[in-house]
């Protein structure tokens, strides 16, 4: 009786992690993607809920719907809340700048967490370099066990969390912006 | 100077080690074939999420649906009715597209009979016979512009003041506007060239490092935002026939490509009606080295198997294609289309 209870938690929890747009590991070991898009994947994560927003207000729902692939690099909400200083990323007077923002965090194809590994591996100091669909390049590089990626001016910021692997394309957890909001009004 | 590349001599060279490889295109040929491509749906404008399915199914599924296999075809209410007119994007892009986007034409000395016998090779292999449809094409690309098609002046509407760009009468707003940039423009600097941009009202203004405005363009989420008319000053590169392809693109927009974004643009009254795809617009161009910025695996996952990085090769997606690099010179030896 209690060996069929594990056996149905395990399928609920497979189901769970599969809804979430979540990698699973085929026998291979070869990454399998979900079935939703990057745009469904985003729209059940509560987690993103204003980077959903953000691409929702500047019409990018579509692309992210469609073929791709794109890589997303996907900031926390609390980091998407002072990407607009003291004003909403969501809102409509800033779609051109979250559109930007948006585009800063994008990379071509679907890049998953061993990809990114196994490059800064290969890359040594360096770092390995990804071209952003803003035309800036991301720097992956290591910090100890964990990966971490900088754009251009911005901060290191780690890939956080799983990574989900949607149908067309990758979203990878970030812990903060790619790109440095500026301090002071002026500044920018 | 950019070099023009032929492409067919090394695609030929790697189709028998690489099953798959899109042949160089002659020029002028199955053009009429070509319109197959415009069998999807439009995207139009709303919430199908998954309208790419078809397009990212990979090469088997693909062959399966031109197999004449009943498959609900997904489109969007307000699109019905207007695929009627199928084959006209395509024409459109005979038009306009190939003659504008550049161009890899095939070698000098390849024949249509040569060119039947790389076809026909594909056909025995029994995996590649969906690329038979391109072997009448051209390669053509998009390509980012790099000075992004600035203009001149100042927006429609608005006069030059002291160096900005404002509604007549509104000169007090010039140094709240320049000495005060909002917090959130920094946004801009991912641009990182020697300029300096400012935003304002929808365009994206250029600024030499002595405050000089050099231009102006339109961007995405302003201007060229979904439901504005394009501007009738900015200038756009048409989209490809390929491209619309890879993108599922339908025939109901035309699609308008400009700073790396792919818009589809109502024929009749100018106004965006989607944003389709997004693109880096990069250089690659076979012979030369690959572009800063692909150093990272990222081939679609329904092409992991083909096109696996190894010791003499690497392969890298960008754009609709898959480019085999050499990992030691970092020079493009092939472009790879991924959808024929």
């Amino acid at each position: 009786m209690s060996r069929m209870l594990i056996r149905g938690a395990l399928i609920v929890g497979a189901i769970a992690v599969a809804a979430c747009g979540r990698s699973d590991i085929d026998d291979s070991g070869s990454a399998q993607p979900a079935e939703a898009s990057l745009a469904s994947v985003l729209e059940r994560n509560p987690g993103h809920a204003r980077l959903e927003a953000m691409i929702e207000s500047t019409g990018l729902t579509e692309a992210l719907a469609a073929t791709g692939p794109y890589t997303l690099f996907a900031p926390p909400d609390d980091a998407l809340a002072t990407a607009g200083g003291d004003a909403d990323m969501t809102d409509d007077a800033l779609k051109a700048q979250a559109a930007q923002l948006l585009r800063a965090h994008i990379v071509p194809g679907a890049l998953t967490r061993a990809d990114i590994a196994a490059a800064v591996d290969r890359a040594g100091g360096e770092g390995a370099k990804m071209r952003t669909m803003a035309d800036a390049v991301l720097t992956f590089t290591r910090d100890g066990e964990r990966l971490v990626v900088r754009g251009p001016d911005g901060p290191a910021v780690a890939l956080s969390g799983d990574e989900a692997l949607a149908r067309n394309g990758v979203i990878q957890p970030v812990s903060g912006l790619l790109l440095a909001p500026s301090t002071a009004p002026g500044a920018g | 100077m950019r070099r023009s590349i032929w492409l067919a001599s090394v695609a030929v060279a790697l189709m028998a080690a690489a099953p798959g490889l899109v042949q160089a295109q002659p020029e002028g040929k199955g053009r009429d074939r070509d319109r197959g491509g415009a069998e999807r749906g439009p995207p139009g404008k709303g919430a199908d999420r998954d309208r790419g399915e078809r397009s990212a199914r990979g090469p088997d599924r693909e062959r399966e649906d031109r197999g004449g296999r009943a498959e609900p075809r997904r489109e969007r209410p307000e699109a019905r009715g207007r695929d009627n007119d199928a084959g006209k994007w395509a024409e459109r892009r005979d038009r306009e597209g190939e003659r504008r986007a550049r161009e890899a034409l095939r070698p000098p000395g390849k024949t249509a009979d040569r060119d039947r016998g790389d076809r026909d090779r594909g056909d025995r292999d029994g995996r590649d016979r969906r690329y038979d449809r391109d072997d009448g094409r051209r390669l053509v690309w998009l390509r980012r512009e790099p000075d992004r098609r600035m203009i001149d002046g100042c927006p429609p509407g608005l006069a030059k003041q002291n160096q900005w760009c404002l509604p007549p009468g509104q000169l007090r707003q010039i140094a709240r506007t320049r000495y005060e940039r909002p917090r959130y423009d920094y946004v801009w600097r991912s641009y990182r060239d020697e300029w300096d941009y400012r935003y304002g009202d929808g365009y994206l203004y250029r600024y030499s490092p002595q405050g000089s405005l050099l231009g102006y363009i339109p961007v995405l989420g302003g201007a060229l935002s979904i439901g504005s008319a394009w501007p009738g000053q900015y200038d756009w590169q048409p989209v490809p026939e390929y491209y619309g392809r890879y993108y599922g693109l339908g025939d109901s927009y035309d699609y308008r490509f400009s700073d790396g974004v792919v818009y589809g643009v109502d024929p009749q009254t100018q106004a965006i009606q989607t944003i389709a795809a997004l693109l880096t617009g990069q250089d690659w161009t076979v012979g030369q080295q690959m572009p800063t910025g692909y150093d990272v695996y990222n081939v679609p996952y329904q092409y992991r198997d083909r096109y696996r990085d190894g010791p003499d090769r690497w392969y890298r997606y960008d754009d609709g294609y898959v480019y085999q690099v050499d990992p030691n010179t970092r020079l493009i030896q092939t472009a790879i289309q991924l959808l024929a």
